[in-house]
C-alpha cells in the first residue's frame, strides 16, 4: 500500500497537468499538495526500514524497500516536494506561457515518478528502465525557453546519457547472462535479492566485465569523470527547480543503482576489484571538479561542478567498506539538502540579475539580503565547514579512509577539497560584496518562497550537530547490507 | 529443423546484422544510413524468430513482431520524414574519414572479441560464437555516434548501438524477461520521439543540424 501512496501522487499530478488545458495555477498547487502525500509515504517506508522490516509488495515481488531504498525515497520525495512548491506557475508571474507551464508540470512529475520507481522496484532490469526514463523526461524540461545554449545542452544531455545508460544495459545483460547459463531461466532472476543470493556461484570473469560496463553506464548518469561533460551544461541551462532535482537527487539515484550492482559483484568477486575502480574514478572526478571550480565563471556551472565534486566523494565513500558506505549515504542526504537549496536560490538570483555570469552578480548582500545570507550559508555547508551536516559526513568519510588503510589517498583527497574550498569561497565573496549596477532593484520579493530554504538550513544544522537515533539506525541498516 | 543448424544460422544472422552496421562506416548519404538501419532490424528480428524456434520460447516471436513494427516500419519512417523536413542529405565531412573509419571499425570488432573471450569460454550456449559480433556492433554504433556530425546520423548511430545490445541480449540469454523487453521498447520509443523534437529545435535555433555548430557552452 505504501508503495502506491509513494508512486501514484506523481502520476496523478502528471495526468492533471496533461488533461487541464490551458494551464491553471490550481494545477501547480494540487501537484505541490500531492507531492506531500508521497513524502509522507516515504517517511512511512523509512519507519518500517528503521524497525528492521523489509517491505515487499506487488505481483512477483515487484516492489521492495530496505533501508537503502527508504533513504533514497525520503531524499527524492523531499526535494521533489520543495521543487513543486517553488515551481513556476504557482503565482501570477508572466515569465512563461501556459503551454510551457503545462509541459513543465507534465514532465517534471513524470521525472519524479521515474526516480521514485527506480528506487522502489525490486527488479534491477526495471530499475534500469526507470533510470533511462529519467533522462527522457528531464530532457524535455531543460529547454523550457528555447535558446541556442539550452537546445545544445539538452541535445548533449540526452545523447550522452542515453549512450551511457545503454552501456549499463550491456552490463545488466551480462550479469543476467551468467545467471541464466548456470541456473536456467527464471522470471524473478533479475530481482535483486535472488541475484545477490546466487552471486557467489557466478563466474568472476563475466562479472568483472559486467561491472565495468555498469560503472561506465551508471557513472555517466551520476556525473563521474570523464563521463561528466554533459552535467555542467545541462544543470546550467535548466530551470532552477529542475537543476535542484537533477543535482540534489538524480545523481544520488544513479549512485544507488551502482551500489546495488556493487553488492552483487562484490559477492562474486570479494572486495577489492570494485573498490579499486571506484576509488580511481572517484579521485579523478574530484580532481577534475576541483580545478574546474577554480576556472568557473558562471555561478550555475559552479554549483554543477560542485555536484561533480560531491559525486566523486560519494563514489570514494562507497569504496571504503561499510563505514565508508555509511559516510557516503550520510553525505547523499546532506548534499541533497544543501545543493537543492542552492539551485533554488540561484533561480532567485538569476531572476533579479538576469545573468548567470559570476561577473554580473555584485553586492548580493545589499540587493537581496535574505537570499544572500542563505546562499552564503549553503556555500559554507558545501565547502564542508561546521556546523553543517556536510562537515560531519566528510569527516566520517575521511575517517573511514584512514581506518581502511588509505592514508595517502585521504591526504590527496584533502588537498583537492582545499582547492575546491578556496575556489568556492573566492567566488562567493565576489558575489556577496561589491556595488551592484544601478538598474538592479533591491529588496526581496516572494518572501514565502524562502521558507523551504530555511527548512533545508535547519536540516543541515541539525545533522551538523548530532545524528538523530532513527536516522542513525537507517544508515546502520545500509552499512549492514554491505557487510558480509 | 535440425538442431545442429542453430549455431551456424545464428552466427550467420549476427554477421549480417554486423555487416549492416559496417555499411554506416562507408556510406555518406543519410538515406543509406536509414536504409541500413532498417535492413539490419529486419535481420535482427529474424534472429529473434530463430532463437525463439530453436530455444522453444514462443514469447520471442511476439518480441520479434514488436521489433519489426518499431524498428523496421515506425522509426525508419520517422527518420525519413525528419530528413526531408530538415533538408539534410549527406554527411559531408565526418570527423574521421571513411578509410580510417573502416580500419577503426575492424579494430573495434577485434576488441569485442578480446573483451568477450571470458564470456564465450564459460558459456555452453550454441549461440556463444556470435556474442562478440553483437558487442562489436555496439562499439561500431558508438563510434558512428561520436564521429559523425549530423544530428540524424548520431541518432542512427545510437539506434545501431541499441540493435547491438538487443542482439547481445537475445543470443546470450535467449531473451530477457518479457516485461523488461517491453520496457526497453517503450524507453526507446520515447527517446526517439524526444530526440526528434530536439532535432527540430536544433534546426530552428541553429538553422542547421550540424552538431559541430553546438559550441555555445564553455566554462
Amino acid at each position: 500500500m505504501l508503495f502506491l501512496l509513494l508512486l501514484l501522487p506523481s502520476l496523478l499530478a502528471a495526468l492533471l497537468a496533461l488533461v487541464v488545458r490551458p494551464y491553471r495555477p490550481a494545477v501547480g498547487w494540487s501537484n505541490a499538495v500531492l507531492s506531500l502525500a508521497a513524502f509522507g509515504a516515504a517517511l512511512g517506508v523509512a519507519g518500517h526500514a528503521i524497525a528492521g522490516e523489509i517491505l515487499v509488495w506487488g505481483p512477483g515481488d515487484l516492489f521492495r524497500a530496505d533501508s537503502l531504498s527508504a533513504l533514497l525515497m525520503v531524499c527524492v520525495s523531499a526535494v521533489a516536494a520543495m521543487t513543486l512548491f517553488l515551481s513556476p506557475g504557482l503565482g501570477r508571474s508572466a515569465a512563461f506561457t501556459d503551454r510551457q507551464l503545462r509541459r513543465y508540470h507534465l514532465f517534471i512529475n513524470l521525472f519524479i515518478f521515474s526516480m521514485l520507481l527506480a528506487v522502489s522496484v525490486n527488479n534491477i532490469g526495471i530499475m534500469w528502465i526507470a533510470i533511462e526514463a529519467t533522462t527522457v523526461f528531464s530532457a524535455m524540461v531543460i529547454p523550457l525557453t528555447l535558446s541556442k545554449a539550452s537546445v545544445e545542452a539538452s541535445w548533449k544531455y540526452i545523447l550522452i546519457c542515453s549512450v551511457g545508460i545503454a552501456l549499463a544495459f550491456v552490463g545488466t545483460v551480462l550479469g543476467y547472462f551468467d545467471f541464466v547459463a548456470l541456473s536456467g531461466r527464471a522470471e524473478n532472476a533479475l530481482n535483486w535479492p535472488v541475484l545477490l543470493n546466487f552471486a557467489p556461484h557466478l563466474h568472476p570473469e563475466v562479472m568483472r566485465i559486467a561491472f565495468i560496463f555498469l560503472l561506465i553506464g551508471y557513472g555517466t548518469k551520476a556525473g563521474l569523470a570523464p563521463m561528466h561533460t554533459w552535467l555542467p551544461d545541462a544543470h546550467s541551462e535548466s530551470p532552477a527547480t529542475l537543476s535542484a532535482l537533477m543535482s540534489g537527487v538524480l545523481l544520488a539515484v544513479a549512485m544507488y543503482a551502482l551500489l546495488r550492482w556493487k553488492m552483487v559483484v562484490d559477492a562474486t568477486l570479494g572486495d577489492g576489484f570494485t573498490d579499486t575502480l571506484l576509488l580511481t574514478l572517484g579521485l579523478l572526478t574530484l580532481f577534475i571538479a576541483a580545478f574546474s571550480l577554480v576556472r568557473a565563471s558562471n555561478y550555475k556551472r559552479m554549483l554543477a561542478y560542485s555536484s561533480v565534486e560531491h559525486t566523486g566523494l560519494i563514489c570514494i565513500g562507497l569504496a571504503l567498506g561499510p563505514i565508508g558506505t555509511f559516510a557516503a549515504m550520510y553525505h547523499i542526504v546532506n548534499h541533497a539538502a544543501a545543493k537543492s537549496m542552492m539551485f533554488f536560490l540561484s533561480g532567485r538570483i538569476l531572476h533579479r540579475f538576469h545573468s548567470t555570469e559570476l561577473g554580473a552578480v555584485r553586492g548580493l548582500l545589499k540587493v537581496m539580503p535574505a537570499t544572500a545570507i542563505l546562499f552564503a550559508a549553503g556555500m559554507l555547508a558545501l565547502v564542508g565547514l561546521p556546523p553543517f551536516g556536510l562537515f560531519m559526513s566528510e569527516f566520517a568519510l575521511v575517517r573511514a579512509g584512514f581506518v581502511t588503510g588509505h592514508p595517502w589517498l585521504m591526504a590527496l583527497l584533502l588537498v583537492l577539497l582545499a582547492v575546491a574550498f578556496v575556489a568556492l569561497l573566492r567566488h562567493l565573496n565576489s558575489m556577496l560584496h561589491g556595488t551592484p549596477t544601478a538598474e538592479i532593484a533591491t529588496g526581496e520579493d516572494h518572501r514565502w518562497g524562502l521558507v523551504p530554504m530555511l527548512m533545508s538550513v535547519a536540516v543541515l544544522l541539525v545533522l551538523g550537530f548530532y545524528l538523530p537515533a532513527s536516522f542513525q539506525s537507517l544508515l546502520d541498516g545500509i552499512a549492514a547490507l554491505v557487510t558480509h | 529443423m535440425d538442431e545442429t543448424l542453430f549455431a551456424p544460422l545464428t552466427t550467420l544472422g549476427a554477421s549480417l546484422v554486423l555487416l549492416f552496421g559496417v555499411v554506416l562506416l562507408w556510406r555518406r548519404s543519410l538515406n543509406a544510413y536509414i536504409q541500413a538501419f532498417k535492413w539490419q532490424s529486419v535481420i535482427l528480428s529474424g534472429v529473434f524468430f530463430l532463437v525463439g524456434y530453436f530455444g522453444h520460447d514462443p514469447e520471442l516471436y511476439g518480441v520479434g513482431v514488436a521489433l519489426l513494427g518499431l524498428k523496421v516500419f515506425f522509426i525508419p519512417h520517422l527518420l525519413g520524414r525528419l530528413r526531408k523536413r530538415v533538408g539534410a542529405d549527406h554527411e559531408i565531412t565526418p570527423y574521421v574519414n571513411i578509410a580510417t573509419s573502416l580500419l577503426i571499425g575492424g579494430m573495434l570488432v577485434l576488441l569485442a572479441y578480446v573483451l568477450m573471450r571470458p564470456v564465450v569460454t564459460v558459456s555452453t550456449l550454441p549461440t556463444r560464437g556470435a556474442l562478440p559480433l553483437a558487442l562489436g556492433l555496439v562499439f561500431i554504433g558508438l563510434f558512428v555516434l561520436i564521429t559523425r556530425k549530423k544530428a540524424i546520423t548520431q541518432v542512427v548511430g545510437f539506434l545501431v548501438m541499441e540493435n547491438g545490445i538487443a542482439l547481445l541480449a537475445v543470443l546470450g540469454t535467449y531473451g530477457i524477461p518479457l516485461i523488461i523487453e517491453m520496457g526497453v521498447f517503450l524507453d526507446l520509443l520515447m527517446g526517439i520521439l524526444v530526440m526528434q523534437v530536439f532535432i527540430y529545435q536544433i534546426q530552428d535555433t541553429f538553422e542547421s543540424i550540424d552538431v559541430d555548430r553546438l559550441t555555445h557552452l564553455k566554462h
